[in-house]
Protein backbone atom coordinates (compact mmCIF):
# COMPACT_ATOMS: atom_id res chain seq x y z
CA UNK A 1 0.00 0.00 0.00
CA UNK A 2 1.07 3.30 -1.06
CA UNK A 3 1.87 6.08 1.72
CA UNK A 4 0.01 8.49 -0.10
CA UNK A 5 -3.23 6.42 0.50
CA UNK A 6 -2.29 5.46 4.36
CA UNK A 7 -4.51 8.37 5.29
CA UNK A 8 -7.48 6.00 3.46
CA UNK A 9 -6.95 3.91 6.04
CA UNK A 10 -7.06 4.85 9.72
CA UNK A 11 -6.62 1.84 11.05
CA UNK A 12 -3.46 0.61 9.16
CA UNK A 13 -1.43 0.26 12.73
CA UNK A 14 -3.57 -2.64 13.08
CA UNK A 15 -0.79 -4.14 10.74
CA UNK A 16 1.79 -3.29 13.31
CA UNK A 17 3.99 -5.89 14.67
CA UNK A 18 7.09 -4.56 15.46
CA UNK A 19 6.83 -2.92 19.03
CA UNK A 20 10.65 -1.97 19.07
CA UNK A 21 9.63 2.00 17.22
CA UNK A 22 6.12 2.24 19.77
CA UNK A 23 8.86 1.47 22.61
CA UNK A 24 11.11 4.04 22.03
CA UNK A 25 8.29 6.79 21.44
CA UNK A 26 6.71 5.66 24.89
CA UNK A 27 10.59 5.94 26.42
CA UNK A 28 10.65 9.40 25.44
CA UNK A 29 7.33 10.68 26.23
CA UNK A 30 8.40 8.98 29.61
CA UNK A 31 11.15 11.08 30.10
CA UNK A 32 9.63 14.23 28.70
CA UNK A 33 6.76 13.85 30.63
CA UNK A 34 8.83 13.48 34.12
CA UNK A 35 10.70 17.02 33.01
CA UNK A 36 7.63 19.06 32.08
CA UNK A 37 6.35 17.50 36.04
CA UNK A 38 9.81 18.73 37.53
CA UNK A 39 10.19 21.95 35.64
CA UNK A 40 6.41 23.08 36.33
CA UNK A 41 7.25 22.30 39.92
CA UNK A 42 10.51 24.29 40.09
CA UNK A 43 8.58 27.06 38.77
CA UNK A 44 5.07 26.77 41.08
CA UNK A 45 7.30 26.25 44.13
CA UNK A 46 9.88 29.32 43.70
CA UNK A 47 6.67 31.67 42.35
CA UNK A 48 4.78 30.39 44.99
CA UNK A 49 7.03 30.84 48.27
CA UNK A 50 5.54 34.07 49.42
CA UNK A 51 2.22 32.04 49.25
CA UNK A 52 3.44 29.13 50.53
CA UNK A 53 4.85 30.78 53.96
CA UNK A 54 1.57 33.09 54.43
CA UNK A 55 0.01 30.19 54.52
CA UNK A 56 2.00 28.29 56.53
CA UNK A 57 2.13 30.70 59.10
CA UNK A 58 -1.41 30.87 59.60
CA UNK A 59 -1.93 27.29 59.37
CA UNK A 60 0.85 27.08 62.17
CA UNK A 61 -1.04 29.42 63.94
CA UNK A 62 -4.46 27.32 64.21
CA UNK A 63 -2.66 24.74 64.73
CA UNK A 64 -0.61 25.56 67.98
CA UNK A 65 -4.04 26.65 69.43
CA UNK A 66 -5.45 23.33 68.99
CA UNK A 67 -7.04 23.94 65.24
CA UNK A 68 -7.53 20.58 63.11
CA UNK A 69 -7.44 20.31 59.41
CA UNK A 70 -9.87 19.07 57.07
CA UNK A 71 -8.72 17.85 53.48
CA UNK A 72 -11.00 17.38 50.72
CA UNK A 73 -11.32 17.20 46.65
CA UNK A 74 -13.04 14.96 43.96
CA UNK A 75 -11.63 11.79 42.58
CA UNK A 76 -7.81 11.79 42.35
CA UNK A 77 -7.63 15.24 44.07
CA UNK A 78 -9.90 13.40 47.22
CA UNK A 79 -6.63 11.43 47.18
CA UNK A 80 -4.42 14.34 47.37
CA UNK A 81 -6.60 15.28 50.13
CA UNK A 82 -5.74 11.47 51.98
CA UNK A 83 -2.15 11.81 51.48
CA UNK A 84 -1.74 15.38 52.99
CA UNK A 85 -4.10 14.21 56.01
CA UNK A 86 -1.62 11.18 56.20
CA UNK A 87 1.49 13.36 56.09
CA UNK A 88 0.01 15.24 59.29
CA UNK A 89 -0.91 12.58 61.13
CA UNK A 90 1.82 10.01 60.00
CA UNK A 91 5.00 12.28 59.44
CA UNK A 92 8.16 11.05 58.30
CA UNK A 93 9.66 13.42 60.81
CA UNK A 94 8.83 16.23 63.30
CA UNK A 95 5.52 16.56 65.06
CA UNK A 96 2.16 14.38 64.76
CA UNK A 97 -0.79 17.18 63.53
CA UNK A 98 -4.95 16.14 63.35
CA UNK A 99 -5.83 16.02 60.04
CA UNK A 100 -8.56 13.91 58.71
CA UNK A 101 -9.53 13.56 54.91
CA UNK A 102 -13.11 14.19 54.32
CA UNK A 103 -14.00 11.65 51.31
CA UNK A 104 -12.64 8.85 53.09
CA UNK A 105 -15.81 7.24 54.22
CA UNK A 106 -18.12 6.49 51.61
CA UNK A 107 -20.95 6.01 54.42
CA UNK A 108 -20.57 9.50 54.90
CA UNK A 109 -20.27 10.45 51.08
CA UNK A 110 -23.03 8.13 49.85
CA UNK A 111 -25.68 9.31 52.56
CA UNK A 112 -25.02 13.28 51.60
CA UNK A 113 -24.84 12.66 48.16
CA UNK A 114 -28.15 10.77 47.99
CA UNK A 115 -29.69 12.93 50.48
CA UNK A 116 -28.94 16.54 49.94
CA UNK A 117 -26.72 16.26 46.84
CA UNK A 118 -23.19 15.98 45.74
CA UNK A 119 -22.57 19.93 46.04
CA UNK A 120 -22.72 19.43 49.61
CA UNK A 121 -21.05 16.59 50.34
CA UNK A 122 -18.21 18.68 51.69
CA UNK A 123 -19.96 21.35 53.20
CA UNK A 124 -22.50 19.06 55.29
CA UNK A 125 -19.07 17.83 56.44
CA UNK A 126 -17.78 21.23 57.73
CA UNK A 127 -20.67 22.00 59.97
CA UNK A 128 -20.89 18.53 61.18
CA UNK A 129 -16.80 18.55 62.29
CA UNK A 130 -15.78 22.68 61.41
CA UNK A 131 -14.88 24.97 64.68
CA UNK A 132 -13.91 28.41 65.09
CA UNK A 133 -10.10 27.40 64.50
CA UNK A 134 -9.75 24.42 62.46
CA UNK A 135 -8.68 24.40 58.58
CA UNK A 136 -10.12 23.64 55.63
CA UNK A 137 -7.84 22.91 52.39
CA UNK A 138 -9.18 21.84 49.31
CA UNK A 139 -7.97 20.49 46.48
CA UNK A 140 -9.15 20.62 42.76
CA UNK A 141 -7.27 20.69 39.56
CA UNK A 142 -9.94 23.22 37.53
CA UNK A 143 -10.78 25.45 40.53
CA UNK A 144 -14.25 25.40 40.19
CA UNK A 145 -15.49 22.06 42.02
CA UNK A 146 -18.95 23.18 43.13
CA UNK A 147 -18.84 21.36 46.11
CA UNK A 148 -15.06 22.86 47.28
CA UNK A 149 -16.60 26.25 46.63
CA UNK A 150 -19.55 25.22 49.24
CA UNK A 151 -17.49 24.33 51.65
CA UNK A 152 -15.29 26.87 51.77
CA UNK A 153 -17.83 29.66 51.92
CA UNK A 154 -19.29 27.66 54.93
CA UNK A 155 -15.77 26.92 56.44
CA UNK A 156 -15.12 30.73 56.18
CA UNK A 157 -18.32 31.55 57.62
CA UNK A 158 -18.00 29.53 60.84
CA UNK A 159 -14.39 31.03 61.51
CA UNK A 160 -11.92 28.22 59.72
CA UNK A 161 -9.07 29.08 57.81
CA UNK A 162 -9.84 28.22 53.97
CA UNK A 163 -6.95 27.07 51.62
CA UNK A 164 -7.23 26.27 47.95
CA UNK A 165 -5.37 24.26 45.96
CA UNK A 166 -6.10 24.81 41.64
CA UNK A 167 -4.63 24.67 38.75
CA UNK A 168 -4.96 26.42 35.20
CA UNK A 169 -5.99 29.95 36.05
CA UNK A 170 -7.20 29.12 39.19
CA UNK A 171 -10.96 29.03 38.26
CA UNK A 172 -13.41 30.11 40.53
CA UNK A 173 -11.11 29.21 43.69
CA UNK A 174 -9.16 32.43 43.21
CA UNK A 175 -11.87 34.95 42.86
CA UNK A 176 -14.00 33.32 46.01
CA UNK A 177 -14.00 35.67 48.79
CA UNK A 178 -14.27 32.18 51.15
CA UNK A 179 -10.79 31.45 49.63
CA UNK A 180 -8.21 33.16 52.22
CA UNK A 181 -4.78 31.41 50.50
CA UNK A 182 -5.17 29.85 46.79
CA UNK A 183 -2.46 28.36 45.38
CA UNK A 184 -2.24 28.24 42.02
CA UNK A 185 -0.03 25.59 39.32
CA UNK A 186 -0.58 27.36 36.52
CA UNK A 187 -0.95 24.65 33.56
CA UNK A 188 -3.45 23.10 31.82
CA UNK A 189 -2.66 19.68 32.18
CA UNK A 190 -4.86 17.75 34.97
CA UNK A 191 -2.31 15.46 35.70
CA UNK A 192 0.78 17.99 36.35
CA UNK A 193 -1.54 19.70 38.03
CA UNK A 194 -1.98 17.22 40.52
CA UNK A 195 1.68 16.08 40.69
CA UNK A 196 2.21 19.54 41.23
CA UNK A 197 -0.49 20.44 43.83
CA UNK A 198 1.15 17.18 45.67
CA UNK A 199 4.58 19.18 45.75
CA UNK A 200 2.68 22.32 47.18
CA UNK A 201 1.13 20.55 50.12
CA UNK A 202 4.82 18.98 51.00
CA UNK A 203 6.19 22.34 50.72
CA UNK A 204 3.36 23.53 53.10
CA UNK A 205 3.56 20.18 55.62
CA UNK A 206 7.65 21.08 55.76
CA UNK A 207 7.30 24.76 56.18
CA UNK A 208 4.73 24.20 59.15
CA UNK A 209 7.41 21.52 60.63
CA UNK A 210 10.05 23.75 60.37
CA UNK A 211 8.01 26.76 62.13
CA UNK A 212 6.84 24.58 64.79
CA UNK A 213 10.24 23.52 65.73
CA UNK A 214 11.58 26.51 65.94
CA UNK A 215 8.55 28.18 67.90
CA UNK A 216 9.58 25.02 70.10
CA UNK A 217 13.33 25.63 70.54
CA UNK A 218 12.82 29.12 71.02
CA UNK A 219 10.21 29.11 73.57
CA UNK B 1 16.21 24.42 56.09
CA UNK B 2 16.45 23.00 52.44
CA UNK B 3 13.15 21.65 51.67
CA UNK B 4 12.82 18.20 50.24
CA UNK B 5 10.25 19.09 48.03
CA UNK B 6 12.90 21.01 46.12
CA UNK B 7 14.64 18.35 44.61
CA UNK B 8 14.34 17.38 40.13
CA UNK B 9 11.19 15.06 40.05
CA UNK B 10 12.76 13.88 36.82
CA UNK B 11 12.33 10.38 36.41
CA UNK B 12 15.96 8.08 37.37
CA UNK B 13 17.91 6.98 34.84
CA UNK B 14 16.10 3.15 33.40
CA UNK B 15 12.56 3.89 34.95
CA UNK B 16 11.19 5.83 31.59
CA UNK B 17 12.25 2.83 29.39
CA UNK B 18 10.70 0.68 32.41
CA UNK B 19 7.67 2.75 31.87
CA UNK B 20 7.53 2.03 28.43
CA UNK B 21 7.75 -1.61 29.12
CA UNK B 22 5.32 -1.93 31.77
CA UNK B 23 2.54 0.22 29.66
CA UNK B 24 2.66 -1.65 26.65
CA UNK B 25 2.43 -4.84 29.01
CA UNK B 26 -0.75 -3.45 30.89
CA UNK B 27 -2.55 -2.10 27.59
CA UNK B 28 -1.68 -5.90 26.07
CA UNK B 29 -3.57 -7.63 29.02
CA UNK B 30 -5.97 -4.64 28.79
CA UNK B 31 -6.95 -5.58 25.34
CA UNK B 32 -7.08 -9.12 26.49
CA UNK B 33 -9.90 -8.53 29.23
CA UNK B 34 -7.79 -7.85 31.79
CA UNK B 35 -9.21 -6.41 35.25
CA UNK B 36 -6.45 -3.87 37.38
CA UNK B 37 -5.80 -4.94 41.12
CA UNK B 38 -4.60 -1.65 42.82
CA UNK B 39 -2.80 -2.34 46.01
CA UNK B 40 -1.05 -0.09 48.37
CA UNK B 41 -1.70 -1.76 52.29
CA UNK B 42 -0.42 1.37 53.99
CA UNK B 43 -0.48 4.11 51.53
CA UNK B 44 -4.25 3.23 50.46
CA UNK B 45 -4.45 7.03 49.15
CA UNK B 46 -1.94 5.43 46.10
CA UNK B 47 -4.27 2.46 45.36
CA UNK B 48 -7.24 4.58 44.83
CA UNK B 49 -5.72 7.16 43.01
CA UNK B 50 -4.36 4.45 39.98
CA UNK B 51 -7.92 3.22 39.99
CA UNK B 52 -9.36 6.22 39.06
CA UNK B 53 -7.48 7.11 36.82
CA UNK B 54 -7.87 3.76 34.92
CA UNK B 55 -11.81 3.99 35.81
CA UNK B 56 -12.21 7.79 35.02
CA UNK B 57 -9.68 9.18 32.68
CA UNK B 58 -9.53 12.79 32.75
CA UNK B 59 -9.07 13.07 28.98
CA UNK B 60 -12.83 13.31 27.23
CA UNK B 61 -12.82 10.06 24.99
CA UNK B 62 -10.25 7.65 26.03
CA UNK B 63 -11.73 4.59 27.43
CA UNK B 64 -12.69 4.00 31.03
CA UNK B 65 -10.73 0.84 32.10
CA UNK B 66 -11.48 -1.82 34.69
CA UNK B 67 -9.23 -0.85 37.68
CA UNK B 68 -10.36 -2.02 41.20
CA UNK B 69 -8.36 -0.44 44.60
CA UNK B 70 -8.30 -3.43 46.78
CA UNK B 71 -8.59 -2.16 50.58
CA UNK B 72 -9.29 -5.57 52.20
CA UNK B 73 -7.62 -5.90 55.20
CA UNK B 74 -6.80 -9.31 54.32
CA UNK B 75 -5.54 -8.29 50.52
CA UNK B 76 -3.81 -11.75 49.82
CA UNK B 77 -7.26 -13.71 50.79
CA UNK B 78 -9.44 -10.73 48.76
CA UNK B 79 -6.77 -11.08 45.51
CA UNK B 80 -6.94 -14.83 45.63
CA UNK B 81 -10.90 -14.75 45.53
CA UNK B 82 -10.73 -11.85 43.05
CA UNK B 83 -8.05 -12.54 40.66
CA UNK B 84 -8.10 -14.07 37.54
CA UNK B 85 -5.27 -15.32 35.08
CA UNK B 86 -4.51 -12.71 32.60
CA UNK B 87 -5.02 -9.59 35.34
CA UNK B 88 -2.72 -7.40 36.06
CA UNK B 89 -1.48 -6.28 40.12
CA UNK B 90 0.08 -2.85 40.49
CA UNK B 91 1.04 -1.94 43.97
CA UNK B 92 2.32 0.65 45.60
CA UNK B 93 4.54 0.85 48.61
CA UNK B 94 8.13 0.34 50.27
CA UNK B 95 10.00 -2.28 50.04
CA UNK B 96 9.20 -3.53 53.23
CA UNK B 97 5.18 -4.07 52.84
CA UNK B 98 4.67 -7.83 53.62
CA UNK B 99 0.84 -8.11 52.07
CA UNK B 100 2.57 -6.54 48.76
CA UNK B 101 6.05 -8.91 49.22
CA UNK B 102 3.44 -11.77 49.47
CA UNK B 103 0.83 -10.69 46.30
CA UNK B 104 3.95 -10.08 44.05
CA UNK B 105 5.64 -13.78 45.12
CA UNK B 106 2.06 -15.12 44.42
CA UNK B 107 1.57 -13.24 41.19
CA UNK B 108 2.80 -15.50 38.80
CA UNK B 109 1.21 -18.47 40.45
CA UNK B 110 -2.55 -16.80 40.07
CA UNK B 111 -0.95 -15.44 36.31
CA UNK B 112 -1.39 -12.13 37.16
CA UNK B 113 1.26 -9.51 36.02
CA UNK B 114 2.87 -7.45 38.52
CA UNK B 115 4.06 -3.57 38.54
CA UNK B 116 5.67 -2.39 41.76
CA UNK B 117 5.77 1.00 42.04
CA UNK B 118 7.84 2.68 45.09
CA UNK B 119 11.23 4.82 46.22
CA UNK B 120 13.63 3.74 48.15
CA UNK B 121 15.91 1.10 48.63
CA UNK B 122 14.71 -1.47 46.07
CA UNK B 123 13.50 -4.91 46.72
CA UNK B 124 15.68 -7.86 44.80
CA UNK B 125 15.42 -8.11 41.53
CA UNK B 126 12.92 -10.03 39.89
CA UNK B 127 10.57 -9.94 42.54
CA UNK B 128 7.50 -7.95 40.44
CA UNK B 129 7.42 -8.17 36.15
CA UNK B 130 8.26 -4.50 36.12
CA UNK B 131 9.65 -2.73 38.86
CA UNK B 132 9.30 1.40 38.59
CA UNK B 133 11.23 2.65 41.00
CA UNK B 134 12.84 5.51 42.29
CA UNK B 135 16.12 5.48 44.47
CA UNK B 136 15.60 9.21 46.31
CA UNK B 137 12.54 10.03 48.44
CA UNK B 138 12.30 7.35 50.57
CA UNK B 139 10.68 9.74 53.04
CA UNK B 140 8.90 12.27 50.82
CA UNK B 141 8.30 10.12 47.54
CA UNK B 142 4.77 8.96 49.45
CA UNK B 143 2.99 12.57 49.68
CA UNK B 144 5.59 15.29 47.21
CA UNK B 145 3.76 13.47 44.08
CA UNK B 146 7.10 11.50 42.78
CA UNK B 147 4.88 8.74 42.68
CA UNK B 148 1.72 9.81 41.34
CA UNK B 149 4.10 11.00 38.51
CA UNK B 150 4.94 7.14 37.59
CA UNK B 151 1.45 6.28 37.63
CA UNK B 152 0.16 8.81 35.84
CA UNK B 153 3.09 8.48 33.30
CA UNK B 154 1.91 4.84 33.41
CA UNK B 155 -2.01 5.65 32.72
CA UNK B 156 -0.95 8.17 29.71
CA UNK B 157 1.61 6.05 28.12
CA UNK B 158 -0.99 2.54 28.78
CA UNK B 159 -3.38 5.30 26.27
CA UNK B 160 -0.96 5.79 23.60
CA UNK B 161 -0.17 1.87 23.00
CA UNK B 162 -4.21 1.42 22.58
CA UNK B 163 -3.87 4.00 19.23
CA UNK B 164 -1.55 0.70 17.63
CA UNK B 165 -3.64 -2.28 18.26
CA UNK B 166 -2.02 -4.26 16.00
CA UNK B 167 0.67 -4.37 18.48
CA UNK B 168 -1.55 -5.58 21.69
CA UNK B 169 -2.96 -8.40 19.97
CA UNK B 170 -1.34 -12.27 21.60
CA UNK B 171 0.45 -13.22 18.45
CA UNK B 172 2.21 -9.66 18.67
CA UNK B 173 3.31 -10.31 22.22
CA UNK B 174 4.51 -13.97 20.86
CA UNK B 175 6.53 -12.60 18.55
CA UNK B 176 8.54 -10.84 21.29
CA UNK B 177 11.29 -12.89 23.26
CA UNK B 178 9.72 -14.22 26.76
CA UNK B 179 11.30 -12.56 29.86
CA UNK B 180 10.04 -14.76 32.75
CA UNK B 181 11.46 -17.94 32.67
CA UNK B 182 9.58 -19.83 35.63
CA UNK B 183 6.19 -18.57 34.54
CA UNK B 184 5.35 -17.89 30.67
CA UNK B 185 2.90 -19.96 29.45
CA UNK B 186 4.68 -19.72 25.93
CA UNK B 187 7.56 -21.39 27.43
CA UNK B 188 8.24 -25.05 28.38
CA UNK B 189 6.62 -26.67 30.80
CA UNK B 190 10.02 -26.36 33.51
CA UNK B 191 8.84 -25.77 36.74
CA UNK B 192 5.43 -23.25 36.41
CA UNK B 193 4.36 -22.02 39.90
CA UNK B 194 1.67 -22.61 41.45
CA UNK B 195 -0.30 -22.52 44.58
CA UNK B 196 -1.37 -24.99 46.54
CA UNK B 197 -5.46 -24.81 47.15
CA UNK B 198 -5.63 -27.98 48.82
CA UNK B 199 -3.45 -30.42 51.59
CA UNK B 200 -2.63 -33.32 49.42
CA UNK B 201 -4.84 -37.19 50.04
CA UNK B 202 -2.76 -40.06 48.92
CA UNK B 203 -0.46 -37.64 47.24
CA UNK B 204 -2.45 -35.89 45.27
CA UNK B 205 -2.98 -32.26 45.38
CA UNK B 206 -5.46 -29.13 43.77
CA UNK B 207 -2.89 -26.62 42.86
CA UNK B 208 -3.74 -23.77 40.91
CA UNK B 209 -1.66 -21.82 38.59
CA UNK B 210 -1.59 -19.95 35.59
CA UNK B 211 -3.34 -22.49 33.56
CA UNK B 212 -5.50 -23.25 36.05
CA UNK B 213 -6.72 -25.49 38.72
CA UNK B 214 -4.37 -28.99 38.25
CA UNK B 215 -4.00 -32.28 39.96
CA UNK B 216 -0.28 -32.81 41.01
CA UNK B 217 1.33 -35.65 42.40
CA UNK B 218 2.96 -34.28 45.63
CA UNK B 219 5.06 -37.50 46.26
CA UNK B 220 8.60 -35.29 46.00
CA UNK B 221 7.40 -32.73 48.54
CA UNK B 222 5.57 -34.71 50.91
CA UNK B 223 3.37 -32.41 53.50
CA UNK B 224 2.18 -29.36 51.89
CA UNK B 225 -0.38 -26.71 52.71
CA UNK B 226 -3.10 -24.69 51.01
CA UNK B 227 -1.27 -21.58 50.18
CA UNK B 228 1.87 -22.79 49.78
CA UNK B 229 3.74 -22.31 46.60
CA UNK B 230 5.45 -25.14 44.69
CA UNK B 231 7.05 -25.59 41.39
CA UNK B 232 5.06 -27.81 38.73
CA UNK B 233 6.68 -29.80 36.29
CA UNK B 234 4.98 -32.81 34.31
CA UNK B 235 2.31 -33.01 36.49
CA UNK B 236 4.33 -33.35 39.71
CA UNK B 237 5.09 -30.80 42.72
CA UNK B 238 8.82 -30.84 41.94
CA UNK B 239 10.28 -28.32 43.98
CA UNK B 240 8.35 -25.64 47.08
CA UNK B 241 9.31 -22.42 47.35
CA UNK B 242 9.87 -22.30 50.82
CA UNK B 243 9.99 -18.67 51.26
CA UNK B 244 6.22 -18.12 50.99
CA UNK B 245 5.44 -19.71 54.22
CA UNK B 246 5.24 -17.26 56.91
Amino acid sequence: MSEAADFLYPFLEADEHDAAALLDDLEQSAEAKAHASAALRATTLHESRAAIDEAAADMSDRFNRGGRLLAFGNGGSATDASSIAALFTHPPHGYALAARALADDPSVLTALGNDVGFDLVFSRQVIAHGRAGDIALGYSTSGNSRNLLAAFAEAAGRGLLTIGLAGYDGGDMARSEHVQHCLVVRSDSVHRIQEVQAALGYALWATIQDELTSAIQHG
Amino acid sequence: MANPADRSLAVDPGVAGELARSALATARRFAAGATMWCLAPAWLEHARHVAVEFVHPVIVGKRALPAVAVDDPDPITALRALARTGDVLVAVSDRDSRPVIDAMRRAPAWGLTSLWIGAGPRPPTGVADHLLWLDQGEGSARHDGALVLMYHVLWELTHVCFEHPGLLTASASANEPCVDEVACITCSDEGRPAEVVSAPIADVAAVRSARGLETVDTTLVGDVVAGDLVLVHAGTAIAVLEETRP
